[in-house]
């Protein structure tokens, strides 16, 4: 855990809930306009200096990508993605994303993780990884919408990107954000970012892209990491799920099997000691017969 | 050597009668009295089960639920848990086959067996009703046992694999797996809890013969009346 100091709102594999609530806290937001980025990829090496991540070495994928997916020591991709279809700007759109956590306020990774505090939800909306209580057992990637967590074999931990929670909890942005040369990054509280937000959707509207739309999916109740889309209407163009949600198979095991278990354990046994109670042992009758012990010749 | 004298034999010089001893490494004989229900082949695979069970069980339940995650302290934590569960839940697994292997041939539903599939013959049993002078070796009760620990083994084993490496599989799968190892985990516990009630507690002289291997007669032919004649007229006569 980055940040002792902030407050948690939730906490993975807790069994009472772990919410102060004692101060309002604003939620926080990075916000990303996908329309202006150049794809310069100073955020990725921001993103590795800032963080102190290992080198990975890069991937030739047939695009400017700089490797094919997020890795357990590379948390910020920039996305490439050629998309043949009816644009405003003719028949193809080449869409660059910002591919990293998104801070979920319903997090799936949360909610699959069975290590207690192993990831935690600020008050903040910053949703952090503590590697001290990390097991490595992968569930979060299963858990999660966005296939952002990533194992790595050689920690036996989980590592994602944590918002820069150490800069944010001093007041600083998120190292990407700081290395942005075009300003297609900003980052504060939630409401200001919607409302920048909301004022760049409507000058693209103006300008050729009426399908521009903000991805803030209600799914899993909103994120901490905004995108503005000038194609709002396709996200899966860029690589985003439509409608994303905690998975249906980590909530029915956490939020019914779980609790129907411990009951059904909790009723198996006092229906034994129930039975025991009321029909008592069934012992054979005694026969006269000889058993071990008691037999003389 | 006459059933009464190795009896007697038994009682003055106890467990370490030789006869006594060499009698209980085959099965469905009387020795020394008593019947010998598992030999010890039967009784070193049955525990080797319940003890990887257990070891399954608890390195799994911290990992579960929070609620039990004190439990991990005894294996040196979760961390711990989480690499000892999958191992030994493939020494479960192997256990589990032996004991299908070694117990198949017993196990065929017949006939009356299949009362036990229906709710009301599984209440009739536990009320000590209908008593049926056509128990072998095992009832109804057992086999069914035998064929859900062997299906909830199987199913432990597969999701389990899928959990292990998630990598190596789909979304749907993972999240099928984990519906699937919970579902079974919870059914073969509560099972468990039932089948330790009654080997221990509800049943007694039976966890004896999971332990010498051994049953007395009156036991025989109370719980399990067609064995106890098939054995009886087999052997050496009462």
């Amino acid at each position: 855990m980055n940040a002792p100091g902030l407050e948690i709102r939730q906490s993975s594999a807790g069994v009472w809930g772990s919410s102060s609530g004692q101060r309002k806290v604003p939620v926080v937001s990075k916000y990303i306009d996908t329309s202006t980025c150049i794809g310069c990829k100073a955020c990725e090496v921001a993103c590795q200096e800032w963080n102190d991540l290992q080198i990975v070495p890069t991937a030739q994928v047939g695009t400017y990508q700089t490797m094919p997916r997020l890795d357990a020591n590379y948390w910020n991709l920039i996305q490439f993605r050629e998309v043949e279809a009816n644009v405003p700007s003719g028949d193809f759109a080449w869409l660059l994303r910002k591919d990293q956590c998104m801070h979920c306020a319903d997090p799936g990774c949360l909610k699959a993780c069975p290590a207690p505090g192993a990831i935690v939800q600020y008050e903040n909306g910053i949703v952090d990884v503590n590697p001290d209580a990390c097991i490595g057992c992968k569930m979060c990637e299963t858990g999660c919408p966005f296939d952002v967590p990533r194992y790595s074999a050689r920690t036996d931990k989980m590592a994602k990107c944590t918002l820069c929670v150490d800069r944010v909890q001093v007041g600083l942005e998120p190292a990407c954000v700081k290395a942005c040369p075009t300003g297609c990054l900003h980052f504060g509280t939630k409401d200001d970012m919607k409302e920048l937000a909301a004022s760049r959707i409507d000058q693209l509207k103006r300008s050729g892209f009426p399908q521009a739309d903000l991805y803030d999916p209600p799914g899993v109740g909103g994120t901490s990491v905004i995108t503005v889309l000038a194609h709002g209407d396709h996200p899966e163009w860029y690589g985003l799920p439509k409608d994303p949600h905690v998975p249906t198979g980590v909530r029915f095991w956490k939020n019914v099997l779980r609790p129907v278990g411990v009951i059904a354990f909790a009723a198996a046994f006092f229906a034994m000691v129930g039975h025991y109670l009321t029909y008592g042992p069934k012992k054979p009758k005694e026969s006269g017969e000889k058993s071990r012990g008691e037999g003389t010749v | 050597m006459s059933d009464a004298a190795l009896s007697g034999q038994s009682a003055r010089t106890g467990v370490g009668d030789l006869a006594v001893a060499r009698a209980r490494q085959t099965e469905d004989v009387v020795a020394g009295g008593e019947i010998v229900r598992h030999k010890l082949s039967s009784r070193v695979i049955h525990w080797s089960v319940a003890v990887l069970f257990f070891l399954c069980l608890f390195t799994g339940l911290p990992v579960w639920t929070p609620i039990f995650g004190w439990m991990a302290t005894f294996f040196g934590g979760l961390a711990v848990c989480r690499w000892l569960h999958p191992w030994s839940g493939v020494a479960f697994a192997v256990a589990s086959l032996a004991m299908f292997v070694h117990w198949f041939s017993d196990m065929h539903l017949t006939g009356k067996d299949r009362e036990f599939l229906t709710p009301g013959g599984m209440i009739r049993y536990f009320r000590y009703q209908g008593e049926d002078p056509e128990v072998g070796k095992y009832n109804g009760g057992q086999k069914l046992l035998f064929w859900a620990a062997a299906l909830g083994a199987l199913g432990l084993l597969l999701s389990g694999i899928v959990i292990w490496f998630p990598e190596l599989f789909g979304q749907g799968l993972r999240e099928l797996s984990y519906v699937v190892h919970d579902l079974a985990f919870i059914l073969f516990f509560a099972m468990i809890i039932g089948h330790i009630y009654l080997g221990t507690a509800a049943e007694p002289g039976t966890f004896g013969s999971m332990v010498r291997g051994t049953v007395t007669k009156d036991w025989a032919r109370l719980h399990h009346p067609r064995w106890y004649r098939e054995v009886t007229r087999n052997g050496r006569p009462p």
